[in-house]
């Protein structure tokens, strides 16, 4: 037994968790790195669970992206997917921008209903909830590394080469992700005291999608829709990494910064307004 | 002084909830939207809706020491426990928890019923704050805890709920805490896993570990606890020695079957607003109408024969009723009758048993009493029924059952744990001796192997 001094204190009390943005982050860092272990198991006890007792196993997560895919290529074929001038394939392009746009929808998703997940464990361990909430962000990278593979594979099947730029590729997402964090982290905080956050959430996602250049390309015909499209970040979080996949420039590097920069603060943001409220969340799950 | 070795350091301790799912979004929306907008809580007023789960709790525990914390469901023992885990955070005063807080709340938490137990002794282990390194290094000690056999390398889901616990309680067992929060997890498994938990539990608080124990068991509070806190309704009613709790926590239990015995009584003579008699069984009071019974009343012996709802363990007592003859009735007997809470007619006191003979009686009001100088009734609640019958004739004249209740108080010289649906003390002498060579002593001698 170590000797009463040694032992670390903690001390749990009404006052409000005190502290600026600064300390948050700092916070979500620390807990996170030494709770990385968590997040492992807990994916690795998903991944597990997923594969066990399925006659396909590991092909499940394969064959979602490769139905989705081939009906593009399909439809494409058939001549319903026309969309005008562009100088990549279609179904390329359209992979490309719903894989992104599935990261994007999947990280909210998941964050959002991360507490909620993990009400159990919320309420009998003393895990940082940030990892909780966090570890399943897991299994959606996993998928998306997936979908990188099933890219590749469109590639060679179109004959296309792209741009080195590819290798970047997994940097180019980060804003995009770390927006989704931004919003998710909020969210999972308020779906908490109201359940059906997430739902409303989902749905006005799936609306957002259609002033995202997701399925189309820029320009469009519309003046004021692309003033709308042109207003709204997640156009260059999207559009930018696909050009530059695909042509190996991005028209809009700046405005790209800019929303960059704009997804950090959202995080950062995110991040400070869940430690703020979160010892609060446990006692209404 | 001990003072500078204190682990866990509670002072005015106070959570509030909130009573519906509908105000408590409310709240927790318009709380939520406060603290991000401007920055502090709302005050620690109750609003409409919400009460105190626990309130002004205070208390200090040693290292080494354990404390039983007892009280009736939502009492807010729970509540404590998740404060003390750093679940719930208080809404008012603050915890000081110095070391490393192991909580078999988290029995098997994380398990998934699909994985192997060996598999979820890893996951439940990562929850618990342990490195695959820590686990791999213990899972031995950890598989001969369980003692699960080859059933390890089965899928959880096809686990007995003894055997799931028996996991979850061995790999909570690993982790030494300096602090160990227990809610009800240790009547699990059979007798040897039993007391395999209890000789572990003993060895951590030998080696410094302080431990609270949440339990309706008062057996395994006793078993295991040096000091209790008995919370009711959020507060803490009494705190101090475990036998001084375990003792206010059985009366607090029986003044609760007393008060719903009353209950029941004054319920069902409200519902009735005539004072007809049924002439059949079946109801609460009835009887051929020659006789009625008024009052019946337990008097206490020592405080000059006042009416009492409450005796000391061994006090004498007197039952007395008024009775109204309306017709001459010949050799009338009285009797009394008392249920304890789970049982019927554990004791019959009859007027001609103890050997009152009455001749014809005639109309008119009268007082019977009886005086029971000594009683050995558990602690507990007791119901009195009282019954006017006539000799020869094998009827009730007149019938009321649960027509006063008196509790026993828990004696303080002797602190009775052993079983609580025990109605009668008897005491008794016991001697222990050796048998000696081959010779079979008769009697009451227990046998006893010496260990050699």
């Amino acid at each position: 037994m170590r000797s009463i001094s040694e032992l670390p204190v903690r001390v749990f009390s009404a006052r409000i968790p005190s502290g600026n943005i600064a300390s948050s982050l700092t916070r979500v860092v620390q807990e996170v790195w030494t709770t990385r272990g968590v997040i492992w198991r807990l994916f690795a006890r998903d991944f597990t669970v997923h594969l066990r007792q399925k006659l396909l196993g590991l092909l499940w997560a394969f064959l979602g992206p490769i139905i989705g895919a081939a009906s593009f290529v399909f439809l494409n074929y058939a001549g319903v997917l026309n969309p005008g001038n562009l100088t990549m394939p279609y179904p390329l392009f359209l992979f490309v921008g719903m894989t992104l746009w599935g990261l994007f929808t999947s990280v909210i998703t998941v964050i959002s209903g991360g507490l909620l997940t993990h009400s159990d464990l919320v309420l009998r361990t003393n895990i940082p909830k940030v990892t909780l909430v966090l570890s399943g962000t897991a299994n959606v990278l996993y998928l998306q590394l997936v979908n990188l593979v099933i890219l590749l594979i469109l590639f060679i099947f179109y004959g296309v080469v792209p741009s080195w730029w590819i290798l970047m590729f997994p940097l180019m997402v980060i804003p995009l992700m770390a927006l989704a964090l931004g919003i998710g982290l909020v969210l999972a905080v308020i779906a908490v005291m109201a359940r059906d956050v997430t739902a409303m959430v989902t749905t006005v996602l799936n609306l957002v999608m259609f002033i995202t250049p997701v399925l189309y390309a820029r320009p469009v015909g519309h003046a004021l829709l692309q003033r709308v499209i042109d207003a709204n970040p997640l156009t260059y979080l999207i559009d930018g990494p696909r050009r530059l996949v695909f042509l190996g420039t991005m028209e809009s590097a700046p405005a790209f910064a800019v929303a960059s920069i704009f997804c950090f603060v959202v995080l950062a943001l995110g991040i400070h307004a869940f430690y703020l409220v979160q010892d609060k969340v446990a006692e209404r799950l | 002084m001990t003072d500078s070795h204190w682990t866990i350091r509670a002072e005015g301790l106070s959570k509030k909830f909130g009573l519906t799912l509908r105000q408590s979004m409310a709240y927790g929306l318009k709380d939520t939207f406060s603290r991000l907008v401007r920055g502090r809580t709302p005050s620690n007023e109750l609003r409409p809706g919400e009460f105190w789960a626990l309130k002004d709790v205070s208390f200090e525990l040693q290292q080494g020491e354990s404390l039983g914390l007892v009280g009736v469901n939502g009492s807010g023992k729970t509540t404590l426990l998740r404060i003390l885990n750093g679940i719930f955070s208080p809404d008012q005063g603050l915890v000081t928890i110095r070391g490393r807080v192991g909580a078999l709340i988290a029995l098997g938490a994380g398990f998934a019923p699909l994985l192997t137990g060996r598999e979820n002794v890893y996951v439940n282990g990562a929850l618990l704050g342990f490195s695959k390194r820590d686990i791999d290094d213990r899972l031995e000690e950890i598989l001969a805890f369980a003692d699960l056999g080859s059933f390890i390398d089965a899928p959880v889901k096809h686990y007995s709920s003894g055997m799931f616990v028996r996991l979850g309680f061995a790999v909570s067992a690993m982790c030494q805490p300096d602090i160990l929060l227990i809610d009800e997890v240790l009547a699990v498994g059979d007798l040897n896993f039993q007391k395999k938990c209890y000789d572990y539990l003993h060895r951590l608080k030998q080696r410094g570990t302080s431990i609270i124990l949440v339990s309706h068991s008062v057996g395994a509070i006793w078993a295991l606890c040096d000091k209790g806190l008995l919370l009711h309704e959020g507060r803490v009613a009494v705190a101090g020695s475990v036998q001084d709790v375990l003792r206010a926590y059985n009366d607090q239990n029986a003044h609760g079957a007393l008060m719903q015995s009353k209950q029941r009584r004054s319920s069902r003579e409200a519902a009735r607003n005539d004072h007809s008699l049924s002439a059949t069984y079946g109801g609460q009071k009835g009887g051929t109408g020659e006789v009625l019974v008024h009052d019946v009343a337990v008097l206490s012996l020592k405080n000059q024969a006042v009416q009492t709802e409450s005796l000391e363990f061994g006090e004498g007592f007197a039952l007395e009723a008024t009775v109204e003859v309306k017709t001459a009735i010949v050799s009338p007997l009285f009797r009394f009758t008392i249920d304890a809470v789970h049982y019927k007619y554990i004791a019959s006191i009859d007027s001609l048993e103890q050997g009152l003979r009455l001749n014809t009686v005639p109309p008119g009001k009268f007082v019977v009493r009886v005086t029971v100088p000594d009683q050995n009734l558990m602690p507990g609640s007791y119901i009195v029924n009282m019954a006017v019958c006539q000799k020869g004739v094998d009827a009730h004249l007149f019938f009321w059952l649960n027509t006063a209740s008196f509790q026993i108080l828990q004696p303080t010289e002797k602190f009775l744990y052993s079983e609580a649906n025990a109605v009668v003390y008897l005491g008794g002498e016991f001697s222990f001796e050796e048998v000696g060579g081959d010779q079979l002593r008769g009697g009451m001698a227990l046998e006893f192997k010496a260990a050699s």
